[in-house]
């Protein structure tokens, strides 16, 4: 008699204990999927930051050069100091991409001028932001494989439910925009 | 990708338990003898298990945070500097950024052979090991494609199960060597000197059925470690390395040229399996080899790779066998 009482009550107690145990399961994994996406930020910001740091040297190297090629330098940093204020993804990717085509009108501008070619401290810059460059495109790539992952798992099932309760929200691509900007700038020396 | 890191601890954990019992084992076998041949208490072989114990916890531990040192040091690679190779570098630095880890230590091995392995005991402490064969024959996607698949050993711990086995089975060979040895020095010594000590025959003998049952056990230990490190792991490395360089025909290209020599003289037995591609080559002399093969038949894996490429970037034989044939032609200049 008891026992016909008690039997179904434990399986309904299991059965939500195994709810709500999947339930936190689901929960956690998301929360770290998206810390994942913040330490894949951090490895974009980072190379960033370098770039951020090499660009007035070479502003003014190029500079001592071709000082009248003013509106050109102007451009980079302008791009500069726009990549340093963004505040959300988009207008970092927006900057980025600036930067990276304004870099590039420089460096087209630098084949100009011969001894700017042959100065060494010039030189060992575009390597390094070369390097810099190809970084930041394997870093994007990580991000957005981050990203992915984790907009899928929110917006899939049962992933969408935790979402609309918890406001997880679909993160940012770190997107470029002309397709020939998908590789590291070129220079040819 | 993280079942599977679950998995490769789990692993690591189950071999070195099975290591420590075996040494413990060994040592009461050894213990119980002396005590059954010299009349001694049984406490021999209580004494002598414990200590076994204390030794196979030691080792394990050690080779849990030395292994990777020591296959260094057996493999005889050296580290790899900015400054002496920045081509080197720099891909190695920009791929652990695509793949999402800390940036691992490059090594190299001087030898022509081409041939790579990651070993560590987490993405933390990492080191890719690369031949001079390989940095100086295969062009950028091809070595891109290469540190790619060992990035992915180490993304997802295989790195940690190959090390730790390489080093509990190198002991447990060396034990069955030691006791195989000393039956048969052992053995000759006493008989030619005098048969007044004919106990030391037993005793011998008592080894020698040990050794044998050791050196019997090996050839299964290995064929543990060839399903431990199993073929499907090479092929998973070679997807998730596609994945990181997103350009599968790299690796592919690179696995033809390095299926035409990829020899490394310091290989044995205990490190094959840690290995690229095999670093005995095709001309295997091991027994059973087509059998026991840690590695996947490399054709396989070429074509699992082209498949994923949809063609774009393969190369042909020929094309291979000529850029071959061109870096031959370079290495002559250098040396005449």
């Amino acid at each position: 008699m008891l026992a016909a009482i008690l039997v179904p009550i434990i399986v309904v107690i299991v059965i939500i204990v195994i709810i709500l145990l999947a339930g936190v399961g689901i929960y956690n994994g998301i929360v770290t999927m998206r810390n994942r996406i913040d330490n894949a930020w951090s490895q974009i910001d980072v190379q960033l930051r370098k770039r951020y740091d090499l660009i007035p040297n070479l502003v003014e190297t190029v500079k001592g050069y071709a000082a009248h090629e003013k509106e050109t330098l102007e451009k980079v940093i302008a791009a500069r100091g726009l990549g340093m204020q963004a505040q959300t993804v988009e207008d970092s990717a927006k900057a980025s991409n600036m930067i990276t085509g304004t870099l590039k009108t420089l460096f087209a501008v630098a084949e100009q001028y011969p001894n700017l070619k042959a100065d060494q401290h010039f030189t060992k810059m575009m390597e390094e932001l070369q390097g810099i460059e190809s970084n930041i495109a394997y870093a994007r790539q990580f991000y957005n494989d981050t990203v992915l992952s984790y907009n899928t798992r929110i917006q899939t099932f049962p992933g969408n439910i935790f979402a609309g309760w918890f406001k997880f929200i679909a993160k940012q691509y770190f997107e470029i925009e002309e397709p020939e900007a998908r590789g590291p700038v070129k220079v040819q020396f | 990708m993280y079942k599977r890191i679950a998995s490769n601890r789990r692993r690591t954990t189950f071999i070195i338990i099975l290591f420590v019992m075996f040494i413990a084992a060994l040592g009461f076998a050894i213990g119980y003898y002396i005590d059954y041949r010299y009349g001694v208490s049984q406490e021999y072989s209580i004494l002598l298990m414990v200590f076994a114990l204390i030794i196979a916890i030691i080792a394990s531990f050690g080779s849990y945070f030395y292994s990777d040192k020591i296959v260094l040091g057996l493999t005889g690679a050296a580290p790899l500097s900015r400054e002496e190779n920045p081509r080197v570098y720099y891909m190695a630095e920009g791929l652990s950024i695509a793949a999402g880890i800390p940036m691992p230590k490059v090594f190299v091995i001087e030898e022509q052979g081409m041939n790579a392995f990651a070993t560590g005991r987490n993405p933390g402490n990492a080191v890719v090991v690369l031949t001079r064969g390989i940095i100086n024959n295969l062009d950028d996607e091809e070595l891109k494609g290469v540190i790619a698949h060992e990035l992915s050993h180490i993304k997802n711990y295989d790195i940690l199960l190959g090390t730790i086995i390489v080093i509990l089975v190198g002991m447990v060979t060396i034990i069955s060597n030691i006791m195989f040895r000393s039956f048969i020095f052992g053995g000759r010594g006493r008989s030619s000197s005098s048969n007044k000590n004919a106990g030391g025959g037993i005793f011998s003998l008592v080894f020698m059925i040990l050794g044998l049952v050791l050196i019997a056990l090996s050839p299964l230990i290995a064929m543990y470690i060839r399903f431990a490190v199993s073929r499907q792991r090479e092929y998973l490395a070679d997807s998730n390395g596609a994945l990181i360089t997103r350009y599968p025909a790299g690796l592919a290209n690179a696995l033809k040229k390095i299926s035409m020599y990829s020899e490394v003289r310091t290989a044995n037995n205990a490190t094959e399996h840690i290995f690229i591609a095999s670093p005995f080559g095709k001309n295997t002399k091991v027994a059973f080899s087509g059998l026991f093969n840690s590695h996947p038949p490399i054709e396989e894996r070429i074509k699992r790779l082209q498949e994923m490429s949809l063609g774009i970037g393969v190369k042909s034989e020929a094309e291979i066998a000529l850029e071959a044939q061109k870096n031959n032609e370079i290495k002559q200049e250098e040396i005449s």
